[in-house]
């Protein structure tokens, strides 16, 4: 289980050249976002298919990356290596953490732009 | 204002590369979530930079580089193609594919600006060179274009000078000159040689330069030993242009050698048969007698069009290439045009 999500805004701003405005609309579209992967996650485990679980634990890494969230990504990353005919079975306790991971990370920006 | 295509099929991603791009400035972002829809947009825009996701659904990054690179003046757009960083071996491949450089995720502002910039710069050297290039061209092609109408000036007026002392005209340089290009034109030739022939015939009596006006201006007939004066003009013609840099003066002189040369091998000055007479010569021969039996002259009356096509067939094999008469009569109606165009008028008086 990764560790609470603690957002480190500083880090985040740093890589965005310091820009307050696409920091916000970054976040927002994030928080917009959440619940759609979140269903493209267990859709894709659901109907078995390999490569759109694939792209959308891909797609998340790139999302929890983003907002400077190590952890999430590599929880994101274990699902995208692992998605196989044959680990499938074994996925949905990491695909779930992901899904929690997305809203934990969003709940916390949410409360920073508050 | 350089045009910026981003493919990438996450929304969030699209928006913040959107907002980097703008952030460049001179730049307007053109976005696409399905790279096949991108693709046929490139079909018809050219971008100045191509920013394109790894993995998506129906094509990935990689294929795309390829597709992209496969469409006709796209070789050399840069792209760059975005990879998360443990896609090391995806990089390599990328480069190699065709991709410029890339970017990793999470996207850096200051990674993306200046590895965004250097393929904006590579662009904008790549246009600078292009618009030279062509400008260059355009100008070479002035200028050598000058060149060409100053060279054809000059050897009209010098075929003019030839004939000035010749109760010829300058209509009849350009009538048969015209006629000879009719004849090249149905040989087949091509329309350089066409317009060669066409440049080159009017310089088939050059040569009368160097020929005494005792004989020719002669009001009655020459005498033997008059007339081998006379044919001397073939050789004074050829050794005036022989030798030339430039190609038309060259054909020129080709003609001016061979135009007096018979298919049947009675001609002058070489006495040559059939194909060994240049076929220069033996297209300005059929041009040449046919204007010059059908002209009036202050020593005859003009025959008509009826009996000098009599003649150019009678004369099929014998004085002409059967080919050459062939090709002049095929081409009646713009011969008959090419009279009307250019009549006689009176020679001025130098």
């Amino acid at each position: 289980m990764a560790a609470a999500f603690v957002l480190d805004r500083a880090s985040i701003l740093e890589r965005l050249g310091g820009d307050e405005e696409i920091y916000a609309m970054m976040v927002d579209m994030f928080v917009a976002d959440v619940e759609n992967n979140c269903t493209a996650l267990a859709t894709a485990l659901a109907a078995g298919d390999v490569e759109s679980l694939k792209r959308a634990a891909h797609t998340v890494k790139g999302l929890l990356a983003t907002f400077s969230d190590d952890d999430g990504a590599v929880e994101a990353n274990f699902v995208e290596k692992n998605a196989r005919e044959d680990e499938l079975a074994n996925l949905g306790p990491a695909v779930a953490d992901i899904q929690s991971r997305l809203r934990e990370v969003s709940a916390v920006l949410s409360a920073g732009q508050a | 204002m350089h045009t910026v295509l981003i493919v990438d099929d996450s929304d969030i991603n699209l928006t913040l590369i959107k907002a980097l791009v703008l952030k460049l400035g001179e730049c307007s972002p053109v976005l696409f979530d399905r790279p096949v829809a991108a693709l046929e947009w490139c079909r018809d825009n050219v971008p100045d930079l191509v920013i394109v996701d790894y993995m998506m659904p129906e094509m990935d990054g990689l294929k795309f580089i390829a597709a992209f690179r496969a469409l006709h003046g796209r070789n050399e757009i840069p792209m760059l193609m975005i990879t998360a960083n443990d896609q090391r071996d995806i990089r390599y491949e990328a480069l190699l594919g065709g991709a410029n450089d890339f970017l990793t995720k999470p996207i850096d502002r200051i990674e993306f600006s200046a590895r965004a910039r250097n393929m904006l710069s590579l662009r904008t050297g790549q246009k600078f060179l292009a618009d030279r290039a062509e400008h260059l061209a355009a100008l070479v092609d002035e200028r050598t274009s000058e060149i060409r109408e100053r060279e054809k000036e000059l050897i009209f007026r010098m075929s003019r000078a030839a004939e000035f002392r010749d109760p010829e005209t300058g209509a009849h340089i350009q009538r048969m000159a015209h006629y000879s290009q009719i004849i090249a034109r149905g040989l087949d030739l091509g329309p350089a040689m066409e317009k060669l022939v066409l440049e080159a015939a009017p310089m088939h009596d050059v040569g009368k330069i160097g020929i005494p006006d005792y004989i020719l201006l002669k009001p009655g007939k020459l005498t033997p030993e008059e007339f081998e004066v006379m044919k001397g003009h073939a050789r004074l013609g050829y050794e005036l242009l022989k030798d030339s840099g430039s190609e038309i003066l060259r054909a020129g002189a080709e003609v001016a050698m061979s135009h007096h040369e018979k298919y049947d091998g009675s001609g002058y000055p070489f006495g040559l048969k059939g194909t060994q007479i240049p076929q220069l010569g033996r297209i300005v021969a059929v041009a040449d007698v046919f204007d010059a039996l059908t002209s009036e002259r202050p020593y005859k009356r003009a025959w008509s069009l009826d009996d000098a096509c009599r003649f150019l067939e009678e004369g099929r094999s014998k004085h002409f290439d059967p080919l050459c008469v062939e090709a002049f009569l095929a081409g009646w109606e713009d011969i008959l045009e090419i009279r009307q165009r250019f009549r006689d008028e009176e020679v001025p008086q130098i």
